[in-house]
């Protein structure tokens, strides 16, 4: 996001640094000089001495985590960019489905995890169902957003010399969307790994929500904050990625 | 790179997608509402009926009313709960975002220096902090709020910032050249020129202390609608956790009116309207 206000200069990134720095140094300061006990918060040092202890646990529940949440991303993606398009093509769908969707999304995605437990079962399907769920509704409005943003003279232009309604959809409507399905799509990623951790929180035969749950549950604090430590990587890495991509495609803003 | 203010302006695009147009009168709208929901009803109804729908996947709309009707107690006080630590948590949020936007506004090195902090606070998956934060405030309606409070902090804060950040500089020179003080111009301009986008974030951020709230309550707790779901999955029963949905859907779309209602009141020159 060039010329954003957020966007980063290299005094930027040194004191994002510095400040990182500073949080770590007061969190370790803290947590060593009161002598906090790790129910409370446990040191930084020990918490990454906890990530590399259980790295075969922590990287297991990581994989089975990231993995939900890929899949359920990509579903998600392709459902709200397809219904958006349907939309768009066949105008009269609107009526329907987007009160439809505005219904759904009215309670927060994270209350229907019970029902789609009891639907789907406590294996990776339901948590696959709960993220695609939260995301195809974000990447839905942002396509439809983009869809609906293209100059009508354009459209007429194209008409005058004769393309048709999927010409259209393929040359203008589509590429004039990119930019704010791509925002959609990445501002989905974190979303999905949070959303994929707190359906295995209430039941799975694995995961980082899983790992944190049984952590809580024998009071191993060290732990849980390794699995938070592990959850934000991945969410992190996985916003980067589609950053990075996001970045790519849009070669031309 | 920022992850709040896309997730604001996508909000943004859409809410202006949704909101009906030229629709003069409360009392239009109250109608077309109310026929909506009887329609939705309706349909419900009908499609259980017509296509043979097992009540464990859906069951009829009017069997969960009727559930609800039976312990309207249970439902009414998870309610209240509910909206207590929603509110709390929103209002002591977007009061920390407003002020955080403003700091790091006014000084830079200070946004700099914690803003990416506060873009990784918001990949921890806030379930994991739920267990945290209850041990530390307690099995509290605190605990909840403080969980609602940091869902929803955040986009009040980034768009706090990008609002401020697009006031004309000639506007800020003419009015320091009449001896403006830096609250006048605050009070003034800066803060009135950002509030619409403040309240995009408003809005996203009151299904977001919604969803803290119930979450916050799935760390033990004995009342509120996070409760009753939970309750109501362990004992298998689809009606009762329709019935809290529908709360909850109740309790959200309720909050998100307040908070578009008070946004055409304050942004009334808005040119979305």
């Amino acid at each position: 996001m060039s010329g954003s206000p957020l966007a980063s200069s290299p005094l930027a990134v040194q004191r994002g640094i510095l400040g990182a720095v500073i949080l770590v140094v007061c969190w370790e300061g803290l947590a060593r000089g009161l002598h906090l006990p790790s129910y409370v918060l446990p040191a930084v040092s020990e918490i990454l001495a906890g990530v590399w202890s259980k790295r075969a646990l922590l990287g297991e529940a990581a994989g089975y985590t990231v993995l939900e949440a890929l899949v359920g991303y990509g579903l998600g993606c392709l459902i709200g960019i397809g219904l958006a398009v349907a939309i768009t093509m066949l105008p009269p769908l609107r009526a329907v489905i987007l009160p439809a969707a505005t219904a759904i999304n009215s309670v927060p995605v994270v209350a229907y995890s019970p029902l789609i437990l009891l639907w789907f079962g406590i294996g990776v399907a339901s948590k696959m169902v709960m993220v695609a769920m939260a995301v195809s509704f974000t990447v839905f409005l942002s396509t439809l957003a983009g869809l609906d943003r293209v100059d009508r003279r354009a459209i007429d232009l194209m008409r005058s010399f004769g393309a048709g309604r999927l010409n259209i959809l393929w040359r203008l409507r589509l590429p004039t969307a990119l930019p704010l399905l791509l925002a959609g799509m990445r501002v989905s990623t974190v979303r999905s790994v949070i959303v994929a951790i707190i359906t295995e929180m209430l039941g799975a035969y694995g995961g980082l929500g899983w790992v944190i749950y049984q952590a809580v549950l024998q009071i191993d604090f060290v732990q849980v904050w390794s699995a938070i430590f592990v959850a934000s990587a991945a969410s992190l890495s996985f916003f980067g990625l589609i950053g990075f991509l996001e970045r790519k495609i849009l070669f031309w803003t | 790179m920022s992850i709040g203010s896309t997730a604001s302006l996508v909000e943004e695009k859409a809410a202006a997608d949704l909101r009906p147009t030229g629709l003069p009168g409360w009392l239009r709208k109250a109608l077309r509402l109310l026929l909506g929901l009887t329609a939705t009803a309706l349909i419900w109804e009908a499609a259980v009926l017509l296509f043979g729908i097992r009540p464990a996947y859906l069951p009829r709309l009017s069997t969960i009313l009727m559930a609800i009707a039976a312990t309207p107690g249970a439902y009414f006080n998870g309610f209240l709960r509910t909206s207590a630590e929603t509110l709390i948590g929103f209002l002591t949020g977007s009061a920390f975002g407003l002020l955080t936007g403003i700091a790091f506004f006014r000084v830079r090195a200070l946004r700099e220096m914690i803003f990416p902090i506060f873009v990784v606070s918001q990949t921890i998956p806030v379930i994991a902090f739920g267990a945290l934060v209850v041990l530390w405030f307690g099995n509290t309606l605190l605990a909840k709020a403080v969980i609602a409070f940091y869902l929803t902090f955040f986009p009040v804060t980034v768009n706090t910032l990008l609002g401020l950040e697009t006031v004309d500089p000639k506007q800020v020179a003419l009015m320091r050249s009449f001896g403006a003080s830096n609250g006048q111009l605050m009070l003034r301009l800066q803060l009135p020129t950002a509030l619409p986008q403040i309240f995009v974030a408003l809005r996203l951020a009151s299904s977001l202390s919604l969803v803290g709230a119930i979450v916050g309550e799935w760390f033990g707790d004995t009342t509120g609608l996070g409760v009753l779901l939970l309750q109501a999955m362990f004992t298998e029963n689809v009606v009762a956790i329709w019935g809290a949905l529908l709360a909850a859907a109740l309790l959200g779309t309720g909050f998100y009116a307040v908070v578009a209602a008070a946004e055409r009141r304050l942004v009334f020159w808005s040119a979305e309207q």
